[in-house]
């Protein structure tokens, strides 16, 4: 049974259909992309997964349990961690307190949320010198690692990420892409990208969204070779990126 | 120069009550983006409440405790009654209920209790000591004693206990804090509680150098509001620094130049900086908020 399971989905905001009929699944410690253009509806699709927007309809499954419609403070604590576009890293706080609060979803004392914080510098090693800086201090690949740092103090059973590489210089995203193919190791991840590209390279399956339905699905190495997908999101690397 | 360290102590006595408000209307502000008119009503209920208190034979201390708890319940069932319902509309509708709010509890107190201003005693028998060339008021004492003792525990608060930090995270991103699993509600109860126990504080400590009226609470809100926007609005220094420094600066207007018009320099002190530097003595930093 596939750890992530979605059925039909449909979200609206007012009258405009977002998604409009959406389905797929992700398996347990794979890394799924969810590849597509502009306002395909990618980032609903995060959305609706933890409780940011409500469904119209369809099923969300969870382990086997539907999760459609439960708040987004249920959610995270139920295993699924979302790492918004825009990292969102909260900006009057300092990159270790960001971090620590990435575990808002469970109980634990905070000496052990320190420790927990300071752990996880190991993994990204090129924030641990800004640990006291505060957040609209940082550049834009430092909020990036501070983002995804704080989405992994829940201890998610799956992480959601909404384009890390948006924004980013070209050696920046490579990093940021190093640390999630580090992250696979342990985690299940469902990646939002516009850098095709780089969503390919990581994923074990990848999916693409247009005007809100899957148009494809498949591996990477089969994605690559589709000439639907090559003409419309891989050829134009610049406009992709 | 003895006039002037008297005047200083009696200035910073009165500005710490507008501290203690301001503080309250910066923290409801950057937790709901709402400036709370009412804010200055839980000074003037607070008030009532210690003079009920009394006048029923209690204890000052027991009264003090009494009336501090109503404030929280009042906190409760305003977050509940007046900000909760309308939490998904934009900031007007929310102001306008909690200046709707702010006429209910005037006037309920009114219609309960009747125009007459009541007198409330001091916490203390002795009305004062000679300090030197200055008369330290112990009532004045008392409210620079409580105001610094709360400034150190909402800087510790805030700085140093988790729960500090989601009140924070809440105010600065409240849909990225509900991602992280904090309850956003939660949060915003807390702060309408701690806000109303704050505005009800300084109500309990004023009352004794004012007359409790109805009207007290809209002067007190009136200078607390200037303070914050004198300090930078939603910066929590901001509004401290800003309300001592109205405090001070009344006192001596209204010793020097002429006390009738006191709130006049108040006032005349908020045109300057809405003029000159709207963004208040730390407004830079709410920018960090963007």
């Amino acid at each position: 049974m596939a750890l992530l399971d979605i059925r039909d989905l449909v979200v609206r905001y007012g009258e405009i259909e977002a998604l409009r009929g959406v389905s797929f699944s992700v398996e347990q410690g794979k890394v799924v992309t969810l590849l597509g253009a502009n306002g395909a509806g990618k980032s609903t699709t995060l959305r609706a997964i933890s409780g940011l927007a409500k469904p119209a309809a369809g099923e969300i499954l969870f382990d086997g349990k539907s999760i459609a419609g439960l708040g987004p403070e249920a959610i995270v604590r139920l295993g699924i961690s979302h790492v918004p576009e825009g990292r969102r890293v909260f900006p009057g706080l300092s990159v270790k307190e960001n971090i620590m609060l990435g575990a808002s979803n469970r109980r634990a004392p905070k000496r052990q949320l320190s420790d927990e914080a300071d752990a996880m510098f190991d993994l990204f090693p090129d924030i641990r010198a800004f640990s006291n800086a505060l957040g609209w201090t940082l550049s834009g690949g430092q909020l990036q690692m501070v983002a995804v740092a704080r989405g992994l103090m829940a201890k998610p059973r799956l992480l959601l990420l909404d384009e890390p590489s948006l924004g980013l210089a070209p050696v920046i995203v490579q990093a940021v892409f190093r640390i999630i193919s580090e992250i696979r190791r342990t985690t299940t991840v469902l990646l939002v990208e516009q850098n095709a590209r780089m969503g390919l390279s990581v994923a074990d399956y990848s999916y693409v969204l247009e005007t809100g339905r899957i148009v494809l699905g498949g591996k990477p190495d089969e994605l690559w070779g589709n000439e639907a997908i090559a003409a419309a999101y891989l050829g134009g690397h610049a406009k992709a990126g | 120069m003895d006039l002037v360290l008297q005047l200083l102590f009696t200035g910073i006595g009165i500005g710490a009550v507008y501290a203690l408000v301001a503080l309250g209307f910066v923290l409801i502000f950057r937790a709901t983006n709402v400036v709370n008119f009412a804010q200055g009503e839980f000074s003037m209920v607070a008030a009532y409440l210690m003079v009920v208190c009394v006048e029923m034979g209690l204890p000052y201390w027991l009264s003090f405790v009494l009336a501090l708890v109503g404030m929280a319940l009042l906190g409760v069932i305003f977050n509940l009654g007046v900000y909760y319902p309308l939490r998904h509309r934009t900031y007007l509708p929310v102001i306008i209920a909690t200046i709707g709010a702010s006429i209910l509890l005037a006037n309920s107190v009114l219609a309960i209790y009747g125009p007459q201003p009541q007198v409330l005693q001091g916490w203390f028998e002795t009305p004062g000591i000679q300090l030197g060339p200055v008369y330290l008021d112990s009532q004045y004492l008392l409210i620079i004693a409580v105001t610094i003792a709360l400034v150190i525990f909402n800087y510790w608060f805030f700085e140093h206990t988790m729960l500090g930090k989601k009140l924070q995270a809440t105010s600065q991103d409240k849909e990225m804090a509900s991602l992280l699993g904090i309850s956003v509600s939660t949060m915003i109860m807390i702060t309408f509680i701690y806000s109303a126990v704050l505005g009800g504080l300084a109500g309990i400590l004023v009352a004794p150098i004012l007359f409790v009226s109805i009207q007290m609470g809209s002067t007190i809100a009136l200078k607390a509001f200037a303070a914050t926007i004198i300090g930078g609005f939603g910066d929590v220094a901001g509004a401290i620094i800003g309300g001592l420094a109205l405090g001070v600066i009344e006192t001596f207007g209204a010793a020097y130049v002429s006390v009738p018009y006191k709130d006049g320099f108040a006032f005349l002190v908020l045109v300057a900086f809405l003029v000159f530097r709207p963004q208040g003595i730390f407004g830079e930093r709410v920018a960090e908020k963007a």
